[in-house]
């Protein structure tokens, strides 16, 4: 039976021509300043992560109302693939129509913000085309909504987010708010 | 989906971090880089599998991170010099007498982890080690200055004979 053979070669580069090693300090060198660059952006990173570049930090949390004060929003505008986070929607007087309020929420809400719950839970809840009608009786205003969020796609979002009147038709169009939301991997 | 990616990544950045580590985690395992092996470990873990407690995810993981491992042994194989890049070169940190500062500041070594290398070859103090060279794995390697005296008698026994039948 044959076997494959090959002549073995001096390849390896020797030190003193005495030990081969195959040293490569050329290499070494820009690998060196390579590790000092990657270490500082490494610290980059983290410092970025503490000011909530990547979510859940003080840069990543976000407010917006309507004018007329008749709703209030908080919530992240970066958030993080499947991680909890709460948006809160705090209700002026001017939600309120006929002892209730209704609001409007685009489907995103659930389709790729992975909405779990709303707290307090809904006296109604109807689906309706390109979104989710929330009915609440509004006993004590002003008055807080709470969506336990759990995004489910990566990327951004938009969602909006409107007051309705008590036939479930739109409140004038400064009672609405667009939210961008991005979750990150 | 997301495991075979989160996998694929975290096995990528689990090789940047390590390597740019320095050379010592998978060589001289001290306490201190045991803690930080397993803590990547762990933390890589739980992001590539996530929520999903499967066991169809578990294989998964473990193909997708063995087919990663396999394809990067083959690329490295085929193409040498991104083995300088994966698993670094060989340095020598002392010769003949004389360290090599370069060498032992970029790698963050002390005289002691080269001494700690001879001692386990039952030397005895620094003037016994003709060469320390720190191997790709992270080991150091000792070559004693006996063990050179031998070889270079050897050359000149083998050349003496040489000159002998030549002469003959």
């Amino acid at each position: 039976m044959n076997t494959e053979t090959r002549a073995v070669e001096d390849s390896i580069a020797k030190v003193d021509n005495e030990l081969a090693v195959g040293e490569d300090l050329d290499f070494q060198r820009r690998w060196w300043r390579f590790e000092k660059w990657i270490w500082r952006f490494f610290a980059l990173l983290v410092l970025a992560d503490i000011a909530g570049l990547f979510g859940r930090g003080p840069l990543a949390k976000a407010q917006k109302h309507t004018p007329d004060g008749a709703m209030h929003i908080k919530y992240e505008r970066i958030e993080r693939f499947s991680t909890p986070s709460i948006l809160t929607i705090q209700l002026g007087p001017a939600s309120v129509r006929k002892g209730t309020v209704h609001v409007w929420v685009s489907s995103s809400v659930v389709d790729r913000l992975g909405n779990q719950r709303v707290i307090p839970a809904p006296s109604q809840s109807e689906v309706v085309k390109d979104g989710v009608i929330y009915t609440f009786p509004a006993d004590d205003v002003p008055s807080e909504i709470a969506f336990a969020l759990q995004p489910a796609d990566i990327g951004l979002s938009h969602l909006t987010i409107r007051l309705l009147d008590a036939d479930n038709k739109p409140l004038p169009a400064q009672d609405y708010l667009n939210l961008d939301i991005f979750v990150m991997p | 989906m997301y495991t075979i990616t989160h996998a694929i990544f975290g096995y990528f950045f689990l090789l940047l971090v390590v390597r740019v580590l320095s050379r010592r985690p998978g060589g001289q395992l001290t306490p201190f880089e045991f803690v930080i092996v397993f803590l990547i470990g762990g933390l890589i873990i739980t992001a590539t599998v996530g929520d999903d407690k499967s066991a169809t995810n578990c294989i998964l993981a473990i193909i997708t991170i063995g087919l990663m491992h396999r394809l990067t042994a083959q690329v490295r194989a085929r193409f040498s010099g991104l083995s300088h890049f994966m698993d670094g070169v060989p340095i020598v940190l002392l010769n003949r007498g004389r360290w090599h500062t370069q060498a032992m500041d970029g790698m963050r070594l002390k005289d002691d982890d080269v001494m700690a290398a001879a001692r386990t070859r039952g030397m005895r103090d620094m003037s016994e080690i003709r060469y320390a060279v720190l191997e790709r794995v992270g080991t150091i390697s000792i070559l004693s200055e006996s063990d050179s005296k031998v070889r270079q008698e050897e050359i000149e026994t083998a050349g003496n004979d040489a000159g002998s039948k030549h002469s003959e």
